[in-house]
């Protein structure tokens, strides 16, 4: 880029010159983004740290939003959420604590309990919702069973669902997904809520131990 | 206690508790590191099938979420935790500071002057968005790393920019600035490695001054432009530019 030289009192500038990208802000999503990248850029919004907000956003939105849209369904209480999210983690960034599990289980963590509370709270309005009629809007597992071959990472999470008992991964599908209290899948399912209880914690500890996660 | 509570691992990591089991559980794992880990993996889990499901957000999103950070407060960090240094969020001390004390003055003065002149002269347009803008505008000229960039020379009127790195913004501010020629209108552009980016219009007020938020992000390795343009503004540079900033000089 030339703009006036050392010496040079015009003011010039190429304005085609094309060179490549480095680094830019708004790159596009740099996948696998490990998770130590994640944390470094926590500390640094912790500190106000704006571009590194930016570079957060880059690097977890689809992730979040796809997750959020899941929960909420509808588009622009998607968005709501998300950025409810967002600006929540860049409130509460110096409250990070690596020792209770990995940015990115902190960030989705998030995300997806303030999706949750978006649906409860709408349901609380409207209690008397036939949660049996829930059933017929097809299950959250049959989309995200629709949704998979694109990833590599959505098809490990497919083989990791198929690999459960069938009470094990609607009862998961149907909280994590769905946004639904145990005592809702037990009555969506017709079993007792202990049971739900029991099933999401070995169907998700199943899941750990086939995704490999380490915490 | 708790075989029971110990089995609520997955339901607590799937957010399948009411409020009230929620908290008592909570307050289990104050008490049990064992379910605390397992709660940890089983986070980590479900954060793997959140992220199967993902799918871009809009991108003016982004902008929202931006302007709500900005003048949101952050938490401090919990003092005393483990080894969390305490260092995060605390900056500004005199030491850390970049700005000379007589830039931010002026700045806290160009502010106070700005938010009278750009109400008042609506340079800013919609009032609404106005008080937003002027936000911004504060908020990069008192930022504690505001620096401020002249113009090279050569160029019309008395141009700098003032770029926060922090705020990820830069303001545009001249005096001297005359007209621009009739059915002409000067456009500011972000020029990185990539080319020029519109980075906005600039309408002129009384004896040329100009204080105008650039749009979009800036990292403070770029270069500020300004050319003459047609009413409305191009997509792309026109003409030579009458101003340059070099904002990594």
């Amino acid at each position: 880029m030339t703009i006036g030289t050392e010496q040079g009192t015009s003011v010039a500038l190429t304005w085609t010159r094309r060179e490549p990208p480095h680094r830019p802000a708004q790159a596009p999503a740099a996948r696998p983004a490990g998770d130590d990248a994640l944390e470094r850029l926590l500390a640094l919004v912790a500190r106000g740290d704006e571009q590194a907000f930016a570079e957060l956003y880059q690097r977890v939105a689809a992730a979040v939003f796809g997750l959020v849209s899941k929960v909420v369904r509808n588009p622009a209480q998607s968005e709501e959420v998300t950025q409810e999210v967002f600006v929540e983690l860049w409130r509460t960034a110096a409250r990070f604590d690596p020792g209770r599990g990995t940015a990115r289980s902190w960030i989705m963590t998030c995300a997806h309990r303030r999706a949750v509370d978006r649906v409860r709270s709408a349901e609380r309005a409207a209690r008397r919702d036939d949660l049996a009629g829930r059933r017929d809007q097809g299950r959250p597992y049959d989309e995200v069973a629709e949704q998979v071959e694109t990833t590599l990472e959505r098809e490990r999470v497919r083989r990791s669902l198929d690999a459960l008992t069938d009470l094990q991964r609607e009862a998961v599908v149907l909280a994590y997904y769905g946004g639904h209290t145990h005592r809702e899948i037990a009555e969506l399912l017709g079993v007792p809520s202990g049971t739900v209880k029991t099933r999401l914690r070995d169907g998700l500890i199943r899941l750990r131990d086939h995704l490999g996660v380490d915490a | 206690m708790s075989a029971d509570l110990h089995t609520l691992t997955g339901a607590y990591a799937a957010h399948a508790l009411s409020d009230t089991e929620r908290q008592a559980f909570e307050r289990h794992l104050e008490a049990c590191p064992a379910c605390a880990q397992e709660v940890r993996e089983l986070e980590a889990t479900t954060a793997r099938l959140g992220a199967a499901a993902d799918s871009p957000p809009p991108p003016e999103l982004w902008d929202r979420i931006r302007a709500e950070a900005l003048v949101t407060r952050q938490l401090p960090p919990v003092v005393g935790r483990g080894e969390r240094p305490r260092r995060a969020g605390r900056r500004g001390t005199a030491a850390g500071r970049r700005v000379p004390l007589l830039l931010a003055a002026a700045a806290a003065l160009l502010v106070a002057v700005l938010s009278v002149t750009a109400l008042n002269l609506g340079l800013l347009g919609r009032a609404d968005r106005a008080d937003r803008t002027a936000d911004l505008v504060a908020a990069v000229l008192a930022a504690p790393d505001a620096r401020r960039v002249a113009a090279q020379p050569g160029g019309t009127g008395q141009a700098t920019v003032v770029v926060s790195r922090q705020r990820g913004r830069a303001v545009f501010v001249a005096d001297g600035l005359p007209p621009a020629p009739a059915d002409r209108t000067y456009e500011l552009w972000v020029v990185n490695r990539s080319g020029p980016r519109p980075a906005g219009l600039v309408e002129v007020a009384g004896e040329g001054r100009v204080t105008r938020l650039l749009d979009g992000p800036v990292t403070g390795n770029e270069q500020v432009a300004m050319t003459v343009e047609r009413q409305g503004g191009a997509a792309r540079p026109t003409s030579e530019p009458v101003v340059v900033v070099d904002l990594k000089a």
